[in-house]
């Protein structure tokens, strides 16, 4: 008996509509995996997705799914957390979808730090619509919308989104389940916003016209420009300009929660307590 | 359509489900025992099909199964199954698949 993927999914919508060696599968895969290690009731967790490839993400899980606007993942999940404090949120996006569309309620929500996880699935372009520039594409590569060289300069996602102030921010690609299935778990488990990349590959829209026409040499080049955080602090800043660290960047347990400081609010309005004031935050400014 | 294959078909180490296959040769490429190979099949899209040619060499590393989008490929649990050791023969075969363009050593190159 190998793992029972079936109690996750929805079996009506198999096989997925991904292409053959599409990294969303195996973050799809791992996903499940992680929820079965940390034993939380289907029931418990809320899913959002957007629109893009990774928007079919909430049609296959078979947990309580939501398939939102394009970009707007972040605030439809504020709202079912504030209102269910006490359930798991969860949004997956893509590059697009988090940092183009939706990059304003990505940085609002890791400014805030309110308790979901964010499973970013970076693969460099637009896939769903067929190869346009999105903000992590690499400078020089070909894409539908530059077709003379991408110009544009890129995002780093996870420095963004340790300067907005989420309180969990890690990078994985898909090269190495394993270690993406314990990140998972530990971006699940922290208490705050917790933003997990995922560096994926889609060698039909990017890949093809850019010297990587199978999944494998697409997966090698991400190989090849992602290095353990360990090794990469060791690394003099120039040999760090082309690499990406992976691995948990920033795990900050202190940090106050959004839904906590909410149910003061509420005490606020009951009567239970006096209005908020700026005795109540050590940050001042 | 639908259902996956998740029950061992009968003291396998490894096994597949053709109809979730969409033959992106990815597991071929993780196995480090040689124990894969793709063969041709006229109705694929592709024109692939994942098939297992040496399942007594496989030693239960799982990677294929994890690396797999398309849930089709399974390893036993390794409290049902004794799983072999990497031997230099399975290492060796891995490495004449991967040359082969992840086609099975059993298949004529096209």
């Amino acid at each position: 008996m190998a793992f029972n993927y079936e109690n996750y999914l929805r079996l009506e919508k198999m096989p997925t509509l991904w292409c053959w060696g599409c990294g969303d599968g195996v973050i799809l895969k791992t996903f499940v995996r992680a929820i079965d290690s940390l034993g939380i009731n289907k029931d418990d967790i809320c899913l959002v997705s957007g629109i893009g490839c990774s928007g079919r993400f909430s049609s296959y899980v078979d947990f309580n799914t939501v398939h939102t606007t394009h970009g707007r993942t972040i605030a439809f999940a504020t709202g079912i957390k504030l209102a269910n404090p006490t359930k798991h949120v969860i949004c997956v996006a893509g590059d697009g979808d988090a940092l183009a569309i939706g990059g304003n309620h990505t940085i609002h929500g890791c400014r805030r730090n309110i308790d979901i996880t964010f499973i970013i699935i970076n693969n460099f372009i637009y896939g769903l619509t067929n190869s346009q520039t999105s903000p992590t594409t690499p400078q020089g590569m070909w894409t539908v919308s530059q077709q003379a060289g991408n110009i544009d300069p890129t995002f780093n996602t996870c420095n963004l989104a340790i300067a907005s102030g989420a309180s969990f921010v890690a990078r994985e690609t898909v090269n190495d389940p394993k270690k993406l299935e314990k990140a998972m778990v530990k971006a699940l488990e922290h208490k705050g916003f917790s933003l997990l990349e995922v560096l994926s590959n889609c060698h039909i829209n990017l890949g093809r016209k850019n010297k990587m026409n199978s999944a494998i040499e697409n997966l090698n080049w991400i190989d090849s420009i992602t290095v353990s955080k360990k090794k990469y602090d060791t690394m003099t800043q120039e040999e760090q300009t082309n690499l990406l660290p992976t691995g948990i960047l920033k795990q900050d347990t202190e940090a106050a929660e959004y839904c906590d400081m909410y149910a003061e609010v509420i005490k606020v309005h009951q009567g239970k307590r006096k209005t908020i004031t700026q005795d109540d935050f050590k940050k001042k400014i | 359509m639908g259902t996956f294959k998740t029950k061992n078909p009968g003291n396998q180490p490894v096994w597949v489900n053709t109809n979730n296959c969409k033959a992106c040769d990815i597991c071929v490429s993780v196995c480090p025992a040689g124990v894969l190979g793709m063969v041709y099949e006229p109705t694929s899209t592709l024109g692939a099909m994942i098939s297992i040619q040496h399942p007594e060499a496989c030693i239960g590393c799982m990677e294929c199964e994890l690396a797999c989008p398309d849930f089709a490929i399974y390893v036993a649990d390794k409290k049902e199954y004794k799983f072999a050791k990497l031997v230099d023969e399975s290492k060796e075969r891995q490495a004449a698949v991967i040359v082969n363009n992840y086609m099975s050593l059993n298949e004529k190159r096209s």
